[in-house]
């Protein structure tokens, strides 16, 4: 738990003096203005509360994407790689203390988001199911940071993991419904949806925003944390084995 | 095969990194180690010499657990680093030299009680060693400052700090003097004398001869990845001294180069110029008659000087026929 904690901090510590970080954040509110007024501009008032989800989901993404390959890329290129697989700490913890730092950040979105629809859009959501509201945010953040720790993986593999960080972000917005529903795309697609924690966080935070009741949201939520756990344990076998590779291949640091 | 009471072994240590990939993956492998027997003594500080491109990199690698041998065996008190890599760790501190290898927008203490963290250090008592130690490299008063700020040489001792963060009974010191100023080094180097009076077992390597000497129990050299010799630095002192090269001008006897030649103890003779002479002289003895045979032969003009150390290299690893 130290190691998590002492990992959240330092990663803090980086964002806070790295503006970087906050790209996804800074976006959210055009995102936000473009997506309200596609709604509005199509008669659907009804697909609101999407409009709003849609760009604060799209930021956490984004904001967790983007450290997870950072976190592994400034690892590698700062050199700080090598000394820290030195140590007797295993570096899939260190990448989820530090991604959940990141994570926590991106939350941030959800209110930047509000603020602007209330503010700019004279949009006024209100959360008719806070408990299942804030149990979704909270496992939704954990299945992030675990998804994340799978991506970083990746991006350890990788020589340049830009390249794969701006893939990692509109198809996966469109496959996990973000703002075009599940139910829209086509039937053989949906059931690759399902396996991406977004598209349930997704909907149960839309569900917690209707009057209705929230249909089995015990249930949905173990989902989220099941697929955020299974992440994360992919993430940590894949990222070992390819911290062996790296190890055999000698390709740990950059020149 | 391995040497009771050694903290540090490596037995037949062989690493090759593959050449080429796609269509040039059919490329030899570059051998780094060739097939390297070392051990080091519990408590020792033991120098590795060698020019760059040796090896010492990929030794030290190695033996920190950051890079797989090809073949071979290594042990760090007794723990396979490959086999038993969780249990070497905690047994370790790395320093790798350069600028790099902190997180560099944090304080100087940020870094430490992050490393102490890594090294599951109870958090109490890694802020307690964080300040000792900043005390200790002489960091003490820029310890909030961001490591951006640092010169190297304040970089070079943060890394030493970091590396003994997690209080390690064996350190791997990588080129930690390189880039610094000739004060600054040696300040660092009478830092790592006091780990080593602590009883830490530690592998320098460096290029730097005078350091080796200055520092280390014992001296290893390496090139091209096999280990040439494993000596004490007064034995390797007493090779360098007893070699020199005198450098003639203005030879008019085309014979002296032959009488030179057959002096005993002179190395080589060889014409570096028109009626220019450098004479290699592999011990101290023979440097009298050399100089009697020059002056004899009329030349006025002569230089004696010390070999570098890649001539000392060459002419006495070569005499004296040290192999692997």
């Amino acid at each position: 738990m130290g190691l998590l904690w002492r990992s959240f901090v330092l990663q803090l510590q980086v964002v806070r003096s790295n503006p970087d970080y906050f790209l996804g954040l800074a976006v959210a509110p055009l995102t936000t203005v473009v997506f309200v007024s596609f709604v509005r501009h199509a008669g659907r008032e009804d697909l609101l509360a999407f409009a709003l989800l849609a760009p604060a989901l799209m930021a956490l993404w984004r904001t967790s994407v983007m450290a997870s390959g950072e976190i592994v890329n400034e690892d590698r290129g700062q050199a700080t790689m090598e000394p820290t697989i030195a140590t007797p700490s295993p570096y899939a913890a260190v990448v989820l203390g530090r991604v959940l730092a990141v994570t926590a950040v991106g939350l941030a979105g959800f209110p930047v988001v509000w603020l602007v629809g209330r503010a700019v859009l004279d949009v006024d959501l209100a959360v008719e199911h806070p408990l299942v509201f804030a149990a979704t945010l909270g496992a939704g953040a954990f299945a992030m940071s675990g998804t994340a720790v799978a991506m970083a993986a990746v991006f350890a593999l990788a020589r340049s993991s830009r390249i794969f960080q701006q893939t990692l972000t509109y198809p996966f917005y469109l496959l996990a419904g973000v703002l075009v529903p599940v139910s829209y795309l086509p039937f053989w697609i949906r059931p690759v949806s399902r396996i991406v924690f977004l598209s349930w966080t997704a909907d149960l935070l839309r569900a917690s925003l209707s009057a209705a009741p929230v249909d089995r949201p015990g249930l949905r939520l173990a989902v989220v944390v099941a697929l955020g756990l299974a992440g994360l344990v992919i993430g940590t076998v894949v990222l070992n084995r390819v911290l062996d590779r790296v190890r055999h291949l000698g390709t740990m640091t950059y020149a | 095969m391995g040497r009771a009471g050694a903290a540090v072994e490596a037995i037949r240590l062989r690493r090759e990194f593959r050449a080429g990939k796609g269509f040039r993956k059919r490329e030899p492998p570059r051998t780094a180690l060739d097939g390297v027997d070392l051990a080091i003594d519990d408590g020792e500080l033991l120098g590795l010499l060698g020019p760059n491109g040796a090896g010492k990199t990929t030794l030290v690698k190695i033996l920190a657990t950051v890079l797989l041998p090809t073949s071979g065996t290594a042990r760090i008190l007794g723990r396979d680093v490959v086999a038993e890599t969780a249990a070497v760790r905690p047994l370790l501190g790395i320093v790798l030299g350069g600028e790099r290898g902190l997180y560099s927008r944090l304080t100087a203490r940020q870094n430490l009680r992050y490393w102490a963290a890594l090294y599951k250090v109870p958090t109490p008592v890694g802020r307690m060693r964080a300040d000792a130690l900043l005390e200790r490299v002489g960091l003490a008063e820029r310890a909030d400052e961001a490591v951006e700020r640092f010169s190297q040489g304040m970089k070079q001792r943060l890394h030493l700090a970091r590396g003994m963060i997690g209080d390690p009974r064996v350190l791997f010191l990588d080129e930690p003097t390189t880039g610094m100023d000739p004060v600054a080094a040696r300040e660092f180097r009478s830092l790592v004398a006091e780990l080593r009076g602590e009883g830490r077992t530690i592998l320098l390597t460096t290029h730097d001869m005078a350091e080796a000497e200055a520092l280390c129990d014992r001296v290893a050299l390496i090139d091209h990845g096999r280990l040439l010799a494993v000596e004490t630095p007064r034995t390797l002192s007493g090779w360098v001294s007893d070699f020199e090269r005198i450098d003639v001008e203005g030879v008019a006897d085309a014979a002296l180069a032959g009488r030179l030649a057959a002096v005993p103890g002179v190395a080589d003779v060889m014409a570096t110029g028109d009626g220019c002479l450098r004479i290699g002289v592999s011990s101290r003895e023979a440097t009298p008659a050399v100089l009697q045979l020059v002056v004899e032969a009329g030349v006025q003009c002569i230089r004696t000087s010390r070999p570098s150390l890649e001539e000392v290299y060459v002419h006495v690893f070569g005499d004296r026929g040290l192999r692997v």
